[in-house]
């Protein structure tokens, strides 16, 4: 595969992956397994789990990876560079027109709605990451109703309270809310004190 | 474009986007929410090159763009503090730790399986933190941001359809025209009561 295709192949991938990089890997198993055959379903597998316990979003860990084992070092920065280049150009116009005509009406209105919307997606998702750390799953919503309206709870079977977690995040949150610690060094200690206590 | 320009050099600018995009993307696990804790407190509280409005902006672009949220972040915190150069460094922020570690790996540990037990309970400690970083970050934001009536409404009812799964898309495009309805019932009301006093 040569370099302009795998750079071709990955600005395709990056004009179309809206929503990040999870939407990347059904779109590269499509290409690069199944339609070209060039990547193993296994090696593929073990990209994906690779990707997800590597720093880095994991889009980019997946185009690195898929790029270095088709062209080594420079296959690996140009995949990563065609999957970024449409943000890059789009973002850049987008941001360039927010700012000129923040002033317009039109403009203010429509930032004025977004912010709620974004600030609402925050609140989301701390919903999601409790259940992803504090609870072993997803905050089943119909049980906890059920809870509080008196019925059997029926919780699904994996789903359970993590205390560790639970201390880790209300520690982070006193701390940042009381303290001037950065927060990069919490994260670090966070991953210290996950390794011994939330095995 | 910012009317009071904070004393820091281009050089410096550039440098710290690169840098702590660079760190957030080593640190932060868990996808494009989990990075907005770390912008807020470098790039808002820190240095004031960027407002609590501009980042609740920020967040609702980067998803509404196709592209790596992380990424699409990047790229809106460049453009807005120092133009194309800042774009470019704070993207290559974002892709050096993926491509320097994802290289070293496939180089020479193809056959890596990440299943330690003491890897995946760190990954649980950080996911930990992150909650409680996006908890404070966003009770932040909320105390920032929210100037009435118009906003806790739209929080509240935005955050039900989201809690029942709609595509965060979709909620976005939504409240658009609510916002532009508002903004000109905002302007017909300052002009009524300009004519009438």
């Amino acid at each position: 595969m040569s370099l302009f295709t795998l750079f071709w192949t990955f600005f395709k991938f990056g004009l179309v992956s809206f929503g990040g990089g999870y939407v990347l890997v059904p779109l590269l198993i499509a290409e690069f397994v199944d339609r070209r055959g060039i990547i193993s379903t296994d090696a593929f597998g073990n990209l994906v789990s690779i990707a997800q316990v590597t720093p880095g979003p994991i889009g980019i860990n997946s185009a690195t990876y898929v790029g270095f084992t088709q062209g080594g070092f420079c296959g690996a920065v140009i995949a990563s560079t065609g999957l970024v280049m449409p943000s890059i150009l789009i973002g850049s116009l987008a941001v360039y027109y927010i700012n000129k005509w923040k002033e317009k009406l039109l403009v203010k209105g429509i930032l004025k709605g977004v912010r709620s919307a974004a600030l609402a997606m925050l609140f989301y998702a701390v919903v999601i990451f409790l259940g992803m750390s504090v609870f072993t799953q997803s905050i089943p919503f119909r049980s906890l109703w059920n809870l509080i309206t008196f019925h059997a709870p029926d919780f699904p079977a994996g789903f359970a309270f993590s205390l560790p977690a639970f201390l880790i995040c209300g520690v982070t949150v006193v701390l940042i809310a009381k303290t001037r610690l950065s927060m990069t060094l919490l994260i670090v200690l966070s991953a210290i004190a996950g390794a011994l206590i939330c095995r | 474009m910012e009317s009071e320009e904070p004393s820091i050099s281009y050089g410096k600018k550039l440098w710290l986007l690169f840098y702590t995009f660079a760190k957030i993307a080593a640190l932060v696990v868990g996808g494009g929410y989990a990075i907005l804790p770390v912008v807020e407190e470098t790039f808002s509280r820190k240095n004031k090159l960027i407002s609590s409005e501009e980042l609740l902006d920020m967040m609702a672009l980067v998803q509404t763009i196709p592209g790596i949220i992380a990424a699409n972040s990047a790229i809106y915190v460049g453009m807005k503090i120092a133009g194309i150069g800042g774009v470019l460094a704070a993207v290559f922020g974002v892709c050096l730790p993926s491509v320097t570690v994802i290289i070293i790996i496939a180089a020479f540990f193809p056959h890596l399986k990440p299943e330690n037990p003491y890897l995946l309970g760190a990954f649980v400690g950080v996911r930990a933190c992150i909650t409680g970083l996006i908890i404070v970050t966003a009770v932040r934001l909320a105390k920032k941001t929210i100037q009435g009536w118009f906003e806790i409404i739209c929080v509240t009812a935005f955050l039900i359809l989201a809690l029942f799964k709609l595509n965060p898309v979709y909620i976005i495009v939504l409240s658009m025209p609510l916002g532009i309805l508002y903004t000109l019932y905002c302007t017909w009301r300052i002009k009524r009561s300009g004519v009438s006093g």
